[in-house]
């Protein structure tokens, strides 16, 4: 009795004491303060991440690019079939275990949890939230003077789907990922979706037996063991995500881009597993527009700015596709966050932007051009970011920018993160 | 006559944005009037032998041991009559290391033997060496260029007696066991930064054409080009010599 006396103060005090934490950091101007409010409470109440995870029908989703967009589109697929307050999500991009634990306290009761969980933090969650499903959206080089070797994070997915057994989620995978496909092999159950993207740069060797693989009428397949390009359950075609069985559903999203519709093709499959009604989670997912400040419209004086996120050669790749204005802004931070090497400018094809004019800002726009006049793309450097915001422009101006430039841009331009 | 940039392996050792090396020696002689194009050429393929300078970058430990094997059997002939004709290889981190007599990767104790292109020995180290660099360069023809660059490697580096070191460093690790960073021995010059070694190293492209060419270049008659060059080596220079932790505050 007393026991649970003292765990229901400590719970009591741990939430108290996290609230005022985020409400500081807020206040301070250092983003939603959702990370510094779940560190205060797992400080206090150490078991705190995993009592929330417990007794919960959670969804995860997790991979190097679309995590945060996707996790917003799976939400809203949720909430349009089981209403707003019977889900619980973590809206702002927190995706450690801080992260979680602060969105999972702001509605405990929640039935629902779809959580985006950070790569390495995904075995953890699956041992002691026992997901039902899981999407992995894909694997590929981000930040590598921080994180080396992307096969090392696949071993470690596999071998929590492996100790999960039966209670293994089902996991909803990107066929065109070798790394992922090897990933999610030991789940009991695999959706797999073709998201219409690109990028293999970063799967060259088979992750299960090291032999090069090959790429054949745009499906790869390895000669050394039995790994293979699966066929897809769901793929994207145009506008329409379609299922195998011949149904079509037409997306009509307002987040842009090619990839975003794979992420959507994703998040509709997961919804399917939850069993959620097609229909319902295609009505939920139009409703969503700018996860946390992606795609935002920011005001900068007299200047609208779109603000787009890229974080590594893949989202670079496939976000310079959905840059429309002419001038287009790049920003290059290096903090920690962007991983402080830029080498990754070399493997993101600028040459796709010729004819444009491109100013470049940040700490790094010497960097970046220096990578421009090699790839004979017309610019200019204004490094610091607000001066490069002055314009005038016509009309909306494109920006897109590395992590930490993101950030400082959302709070220049008065955008909300969640 | 074309001159042939040729990147092998840009699928095993590419992943620190080596290719950027191919693409500045490429525009460097094209904006001098000189054709110059850029092949990759990848395993199963085999290497061309009229390359003026050959390029193997960084990569992850399974495809070093991959790109290795390739390179021993006969498709991988091309490098080495290239080099005999007088073209110039350049091999950066992951190349670097596979040039050697041997090397050790990842976890295991298993000595992988290397090309033997250069005489040097690459074993694992306790910690990874990452972060900028900074150190001077001595070319085969004896002038020396300052170095700016961002290293990430876990394998230290003796050389031989058959081997020359590259540059002296300032600050950074190199090689990590003679205060150099890299080897020079023939017609290869192996080195520890990665990706933008060139784009931030203008006289080293240079350097590396006109060795390979035999003969000296005209100034680049790029104005703007080179006052960028020499505005991110100035900030590179600034920042690499200001900052205390070098691994994480170096940006």
């Amino acid at each position: 009795m007393r026991a649970s006396i003292v765990d229901t103060i400590r719970r009591h005090l741990a939430f108290g004491l996290g609230n005022a934490a985020a409400w500081a950091s807020r206040i301070a101007g250092r983003g939603s303060g959702a990370s510094i409010k779940g560190m205060v409470m797992r400080k206090i109440y150490p078991e705190l991440f995993d009592r929330l995870l417990t007794g919960k029908r959670i969804a995860v989703v997790s991979g190097t690019n679309g995590k945060t967009t996707t996790t917003h589109l799976l939400s809203a697929a949720m909430r349009e079939a089981l209403g707003e307050s019977q889900v619980v999500t973590n809206p702002d991009g927190a995706n450690l275990r801080e992260g979680i634990t602060s969105a999972l306290s702001t509605n405990p009761s929640a039935p629902v949890a779809v959580l985006e969980v950070d790569e390495q933090v995904v075995p953890d969650v699956i041992a002691k939230g026992h997901p039902e499903t899981l999407i992995m959206l894909n694997f590929s080089r981000d930040q590598l003077d921080r994180h080396h070797e992307i096969n090392a994070l696949g071993k470690k997915w596999r071998r929590a789907l492996e100790q999960a057994g039966q209670n293994a989620p089902v996991v909803i995978a990107n066929v065109s990922d070798p790394l992922v496909a090897w990933s999610a092999a030991p789940a009991h159950k695999i959706v797999w979706v073709n998201l219409g993207t690109d990028w293999s740069a970063d799967s060259a060797l088979c992750p299960g037996c090291g032999a090069m693989l090959t790429h054949l009428d745009g499906r790869w397949d390895c000669p050394g063991c039995e790994l293979t390009e699966h066929p897809a359950d769901y793929w994207v075609d145009g506008d329409e995500v379609v299922a195998a069985d011949g149904r079509r559903w037409p997306l009509q999203l307002q987040v842009p881009g090619r990839f975003n519709r794979g992420n959507a093709a994703c998040a509709l499959a997961a919804a399917v597993e939850m069993g959620i009604d097609e229909n319902a989670a295609i009505t939920g997912m139009r409703r969503v527009e700018s996860p946390a400040g992606r795609f935002a419209i920011g005001v900068f004086g007299n200047t609208r700015a779109r603000l787009v996120l890229a974080k590594n050669p893949a989202g670079w790749a496939e976000s310079l596709l959905v840059m429309e204005s002419d001038p287009v802004i790049l920003a290059i931070d290096s903090l920690i966050a962007d991983g402080t090497d830029v080498s990754w400018m070399w493997d993101v094809e600028y040459e796709k932007l010729a004819g444009r004019r491109v100013i470049c800002t940040g700490p790094r726009a010497a960097d970046l051009a220096i990578r421009l006049s090699y790839a004979e793309v017309d610019h200019e450097v204004i490094p610091d970011i607000s001066e490069a915001l002055n314009g005038p422009f016509d009309g909306t101006v494109d920006v897109l920018a590395t992590y930490s430039a993101f950030l400082r841009l959302c709070r220049l331009g008065g955008i909300e993160l969640s | 006559m074309t001159h042939k940039i040729v990147i092998i392996y840009q699928s095993l050792l590419g992943i620190y944005g080596d290719a950027g090396n191919g693409k500045v020696l490429a525009k460097r002689l094209q904006w001098r009037g000189e054709p110059a194009e850029v092949v990759t050429v990848e395993p199963g393929q085999p290497v061309p032998s009229d390359g003026l300078v050959y390029l193997l970058g960084g990569g992850e430990d399974w495809a070093q041991v991959a790109a290795v094997k390739a390179l021993s059997a006969t498709e991988g002939d091309g490098l080495r009559t290239g080099l005999d004709r007088g073209a110039v290889l350049l091999a950066v981190c992951a190349g670097y290391q596979l040039c050697g007599r041997s090397f050790t990767v990842g976890d295991d104790e298993l000595v992988h033997p290397g090309l033997g292109l250069l005489d040097i020995e690459t074993r694992r180290g306790n910690e990874r060496a990452v972060g900028e660099v900074l150190s001077t360069g001595t070319l085969p023809d004896g002038s020396t260029t300052t170095i700016t660059g961002f290293e990430n490697h876990g394998g230290f580096t003796t050389l031989g007696s058959d081997a020359t070191p590259f540059a002296r460093i300032e600050i950074g690790v190199g090689n990590g066991t003679d205060g150099f960073d890299g080897a020079i021995q023939g017609r290869v010059l192996g080195t520890y930064p990665h990706g933008p070694l060139l784009p931030r190293n203008p006289e080293l492209a240079d350097g590396l054409l006109e060795w390979a060419l035999g003969r000296k270049l005209e100034a680049l008659p790029k104005q703007v080009v080179n006052a960028e060059h020499e505005t991110l080596r100035a900030q590179r220079f600034q920042v690499v010599r200001t900052t205390k932790n070098r691994a994480e505050q170096t940006r």
